[in-house]
């Protein structure tokens, strides 16, 4: 093409240069101009209240002008924390027994699987979770722990979440730990480790970097989430004392009201610092991970 | 590199033809956006103006009633739907607000209850139903309400979305959407549905929920709560009109259902409307396009309102 044109194929290669530099530098300024976009839209409630009290009221009355994010934070941060805490152990065991144990026909329909869940849209599992799991926690588990709860509570919500994430994190785990060197293992196996010793010592050491990896990826996809997690957990704006109380996190808030109330100056700037306040956990989240990673590679 | 120029023709071509076309038709294309709650008939309502003016074209979308101001404000759309009360805030912004039909949200109650019989009978009084959707506490007994020795305590339901049903609901006590103190749920049928569930649950649903417009008859799961507006803890045959569709519309339509939780469904528009497309359109909604009002599972606006509406485009 570039010949029948009748460009060098110098020039050719200084075009296709820039565009890949212009490709990148577009991707590295696209957070960074979401970022601001977010605070300029904030300004006009940053400027009518300050933001300690902000972040550590949860008297959420917009229209008395109290704007307490706190309960959301808190509702966000727990609905995540137990997702993973749901999730990650299970994708883990899975991963191993998948990658160094299982028959082949095995891992393949499990391949399968994971495709089929990670196809699933956000709203059936949200769905699923208004049929099955709010009744199961309503009707089963909480009366047989001697509580009563409605059945949309955070405990939902991290299911439903654990869920989710499942797809992402066992998807990654598989491909980290089928790529720990044969010959480490090996190694290992010759001098005398059980096979255990070895998946515990070598693969699990080595994969160290790639695990942290996936399960991160777990945690971001569950901050994210919105309408799957909005229709099981309650939304309540208060602090959750319990798992079978309702919360409200963050983007269930955004997305319940945006809307409808964006013609109110101030509750459209609420909605925008509370999308600020998602950016900048998942911005602090990142930073973190990143620089334990960075620890571990350096050791 | 034949098959390329070929392709680059076509599309072209396809291009120029749709310019052409763009051109060609003179028509006038009129947005509407806004309310989901007044969506339904936005979109019957076009659907039969067009019929008679078929050089006008509509482009109806819902994306909540703030979406519509929102877009009338900035020039994107010509006519909001809105549904709920206006803000302040809202109404410094020059807009023109017209009444065009009505609705209303009915406190619900779920077929499980043990004590509906009662319910129905006693229905709840206005300060009841207040201390139960605002206050918050979760320990008021079907019992202490009713007077029976049923004493489960009521669990109370509302939208998780921003929604005029809610904000109505809570202007019947004086108070706006967050005031509602309940577990949150997401659009009217997922609150029909949570309520149905939980024997002790209480909601509120828009009428053409609570009622199948087409049948007339109740949705199953659910029932209304009758209110007691005369305090004296029975319903009584002038406070009993909740058996169907019908029923209920004429009693909202009459007054005898009380106004909150009854509402008027608004069209916006920024600054008084000029254009003549707009103007005639909003002239039929208010008077040949009230017959389908009822059909859709909203309330007529009484002809005193409608005159006043009208009175506002002259």
């Amino acid at each position: 093409m570039a010949a029948l044109l009748g460009i060098s194929a110098k020039l050719t290669n200084r075009i296709s240069t820039a565009w890949l530099n212009f490709a990148v530098l577009f991707l590295i300024l696209l957070p960074l101009v979401i970022g601001v976009g977010l605070i300029v839209k904030s300004l006009p409630l940053l400027k009518e209240a300050p933001i300690g009290t902000m972040l550590s009221s949860s008297d959420w009355s917009p229209q008395q002008g109290h704007f307490g994010f706190f309960a959301f934070i808190m509702g966000s941060v727990w609905v995540t924390l137990l997702s993973f805490v749901l999730s990650a152990p299970v994708c883990l065991l899975a991963a191993i027994y998948l990658t160094e144990y299982s028959p082949g026909w095995l891992t393949q329909t499990m391949y399968f699987v994971i495709d089929v869940l990670a196809g699933i849209p956000s709203v059936v599992y949200g769905v699923w979770g208004v049929l099955v799991v709010v009744p199961l926690l309503a009707d089963y588990v909480a009366p047989a722990l001697g509580l009563s709860t409605t059945g949309y509570c955070l405990l939902s919500g991290g299911i439903v979440l654990a869920i989710m994430a499942v797809p992402y994190m066992l998807n990654m785990l598989m491909e980290v730990l089928r790529s720990v060197p044969i010959e480490l293992k090996e190694a290992s196996l010759s001098l005398g480790a059980t096979y255990w010793e070895t998946i515990k010592w070598i693969v699990l050491r080595k994969g160290l970097t790639g695990i942290i990896a996936a399960l991160s990826l777990g945690i971001s996809k569950a901050l994210g989430e919105t309408i799957a997690v909005l229709m099981v957990v309650g939304n309540v704006a208060k602090v959750p004392a319990s798992v079978f109380d309702a919360a409200y996190p963050l983007p269930a808030l955004i997305a319940n009201n945006y809307g409808d109330m964006m013609s109110v100056p101030l509750y459209d700037s609420a909605l925008m610092f509370a999308a600020l306040i998602l950016f900048v956990i998942i911005l602090l989240f990142n930073s973190i991970t990143n620089f334990f990673l960075y620890r571990i590679k350096e050791v | 590199m034949r098959t390329k120029s070929l392709l680059s023709l076509l599309l072209i071509g396809s291009f120029a033809a749709g310019l052409v076309s763009c051109g060609s038709n003179k028509g006038k294309n009129v947005t509407i956006s806004g309310a989901f709650a007044l969506y339904p008939l936005g979109v019957k309502w076009t659907e039969q103006y067009k019929t008679k003016t078929p050089d006008l074209r509509f482009d109806v979308s819902a994306g909540g009633a703030g979406k519509g101001l929102t877009d009338v404000l900035a020039g994107a759309a010509d006519i909001a739907m809105f549904s709920r009360q206006l803000t302040p805030a809202e109404k410094e912004k020059g807009i023109w607000v017209f009444a065009v039909a009505k609705d209303a949200v009915l406190p619900t109650f779920s077929l499980n209850n043990p004590a509906a019989g009662l319910i129905r009978k006693k229905g709840l009084t206005k300060d009841q139903l207040k201390e139960i959707y605002l206050s918050g506490k979760n320990n008021i007994t079907w019992g202490a309400l009713l007077d029976t020795a049923y004493n489960s305590p009521v669990v109370v339901y509302t939208r998780s979305d921003a929604a005029g049903a809610a904000d109505t609901w809570a202007d019947y006590f004086g108070g706006k959407q967050e005031n509602i103190k309940g577990t949150g749920i997401y659009g009217d049928p997922g609150l029909a549905e949570a309520v149905g569930k939980d024997a002790n649950g209480v909601g509120f649903n828009n009428v053409a929920y609570v009622y199948d417009v087409t049948t007339g008859k109740k949705r199953p799961g659910i029932d209304v709560i009758p209110i007691d507006q005369n305090d004296n803890r029975q319903i009584d045959p002038g406070e009993d009109f909740y058996e169907n569709a019908d029923s209920i519309l004429q009693a909202i339509s009459d007054g005898r259902y009380p106004s909150p939780p009854a509402r008027d469904l608004y069209f916006i528009t920024k600054g008084k409307p000029t254009d003549p497309a707009i103007i005639g359109f909003l002239k039929w909604v208010l008077t040949d396009g009230q017959q389908y009002v009822k059909q859709a599972g909203y309330v007529p606006l009484t002809d005193e309102v409608i005159k006043a509406q009208l009175d506002k485009l002259n």
